[in-house]
């Protein structure tokens, strides 16, 4: 299951990291810095392309947040396309990605991964990752990783 | 008569991660890892990775303790023949004998008259300007010796050397196993006799190194010692085998998924005799199985034939002597060897018109051409859909053709 992602820095603009401070998320692992997104972050948030825009967006919903989504941050695209969130106004987004990480790998990510936005009863929007059944690639890469992101235009 | 002053090599630097990099600049300057056919080993590293200990052919999980910030990447050779070739033209700009030796590498006769440091140089960053990729280039006087110039003037190198005292201090620093042709074994037979360099080796009496190495060890003898006695190839001599395989992608115990990977296999194979335009004599099985046992076993042929459902008869038969059914198989190899021309084989007395058979290969080529490779394919390969899902499986080091070595 992805447990995080990073997006170049040159990819997000100033005002986005300056209002949701992410200038703490900024790893330099050589090359080209990166902003991380991690689950296991305090914030948990992902960069989400919405209505034409980048925007940055809660991911999932925690114990304890809010009654009326689903407790996970994932979610299969075979319960998307069999209606399991039928009974919610929810939308598609692109996640963009540079980099994705499952089980401590750090994976290049061409494009972004497949979301889905619903909203809280706040009226707050909440990106789920959308993910699917890993390929034999990526379950030998992860050490048994048995679900996957669904990546735009991409099968690893 | 020699009729050239050098000969040189050029050596891509760390090529598939400089390949990666051509088309993702995201990727320069981090420690990158590219992961072989299943996901599971480094087969290229980034000169950041391997200075955190990463080794060429280890595990992804042993490779992240060493370097937990690497970034990995899914093998493309496609992408990376496309470079090869590009590389390999430019290369021909500077000489007109070229030999496409491997995948990254490309050894070039040099003429008399020309600065061989300054071509050198200038071959270099050609090949950084026009296509981006980052390589070494060795001038020396024969393939051994240039290749053991690039290799130590790594990474983004230049170097010509060809005066003798120059070569002796290179050669002196080096350990045997450096040069191309000696690993461990023969060195394991150089070594009780003092030969441990490959100064003590171009040093040795030519006869010795005869006796311990056979007439390839003398080969490499007079290499080092500037003499150019290795054939140069600038078109790749016809094969006198041809095999397709590899690894299974983790433990195979079912005997239905086992035959799919034969299936494939010489599906592959069938591939390549009619590129070659060869047909075979003899088909061989090979299977290694998960506890380091192995299996093998051949098959003559009635007569010589590139039929898929002959060969696949013949390897059936092969593999069921080859595969030891209770225990789980890693690997394997369909080999053709005893090869001759189409056109030049005799057909069997017993064999049922080809007519048949011929339409259907015909067909399966065509098909193939238009819609992309494995879109038809033998019904015996379906409990591989996974395999066949995933593009990148589809194109292997193996299907660059022409390069004189894997």
């Amino acid at each position: 299951m992805l447990a995080g992602m990073a997006l170049a820095l040159s990819e997000l603009p100033v005002e986005l990291m300056v209002r949701h401070g992410l200038e703490r998320r900024v790893c330099d692992r050589g090359g080209e810095r990166e902003v991380q997104f991690l689950f296991a972050d305090a914030d948990r948030l992902l960069p989400v392309w919405r209505n034409g825009r980048l925007q940055i967006l809660r991911w999932g919903n925690r114990r304890g947040e809010s009654a009326h989504l689903p407790c996970t941050a994932w979610t299969q695209l075979d319960t998307v396309q069999n209606g399991g969130w039928s009974d919610r106004a929810i939308e598609s987004v692109v996640v963009p990605a540079t980099m994705g990480l499952d089980k401590g790998v750090w994976y290049r990510i061409r494009q972004g991964i497949r979301g889905l936005v619903a909203l809280d009863e706040r009226g707050g929007p909440r990106v789920y990752v959308i993910c699917e059944p890993s390929s034999h690639y990526y379950q030998v890469m992860t050490r048994g990783g048995s679900w996957m992101p669904a990546l735009i235009d991409e099968r690893i | 008569m020699r009729s050239f002053n050098a000969i040189g090599h050029l050596d891509a630097d760390c090529f598939y991660v400089s390949a990666e990099r051509v088309r993702d600049h995201f990727l320069c300057g981090k420690a990158v890892g590219v992961l072989g056919n299943q996901g599971a080993c480094v087969i290229a590293k980034s000169y950041e990775m391997k200075h955190a200990g990463v080794k060429t052919g280890m595990p992804i999980w042993d490779a992240l303790r060493l370097c937990p910030q690497g970034v990995y990447v899914k093998r493309d050779f496609r992408w990376y023949e496309v470079l090869s070739r590009r590389m390999l033209d430019v290369v021909r700009a500077f000489s007109p004998r070229v030999e496409y030796y491997s995948i990254d590498e490309f050894f070039f006769e040099v003429s008399a008259g020309v600065n061989l440091q300054e071509m050198a140089e200038r071959m270099r960053d050609a090949v950084l300007r026009e296509i981006g990729v980052p390589v070494t280039v060795g001038i020396a006087r024969s393939k051994t010796l240039a290749k053991l110039v690039s290799d130590t003037a790594k990474p983004f190198g230049a170097l010509a050397l060809l005066d003798r005292a120059a070569e002796l201090a290179l050669l002196e620093r080096l350990e045997v196993t450096e040069v191309s042709g000696i690993a461990s074994r023969r060195a394991a037979r150089l070594e009780p006799h003092g030969i441990r360099t490959c100064l003590d080796l171009a040093s040795a009496d030519r006869r010795l190194v005869r006796r311990l190495l056979t007439i390839t060890g003398e080969a490499l003898w007079y290499e080092l010692n500037g003499e150019a006695v290795l054939p140069f190839y600038t078109e790749r001599p016809p094969h006198k085998m041809l095999s397709r395989g590899g690894s299974l992608g983790g433990t195979v115990a079912r005997p239905d998924r086992l035959y799919a990977w034969l299936a494939r296999n010489v599906e592959r194979l069938v591939e390549e005799l009619e590129f070659h335009m060869v047909c075979t004599g003899a088909l061989s099985v090979y299977i290694q199985h998960k506890d380091g046992s192995d299996g093998f076993a051949r098959r003559m042929l009635p007569a010589h034939t590139d039929r898929f459902d002959l060969l696949m008869e013949a390897a059936n038969s092969a593999l069921a002597q080859a595969w030891s059914a209770d225990r789980p198989a890693i690997r394997m190899h369909v080999a053709a060897s005893q090869l001759r021309r189409s056109g030049f084989v005799q057909l069997g007395l017993f064999d049922a018109p080809p007519e048949r058979a011929e339409a259907v290969a015909k067909l399966k080529r065509e098909v193939n051409a238009e819609v992309g490779r494995f879109a038809l394919r033998s019904g015996a390969t379906l409990p591989l859909a996974d395999v066949y899902r995933d593009e990148a499986q589809s194109y292997d080091i193996c299907d660059v053709r022409g390069k004189i070595c894997f």
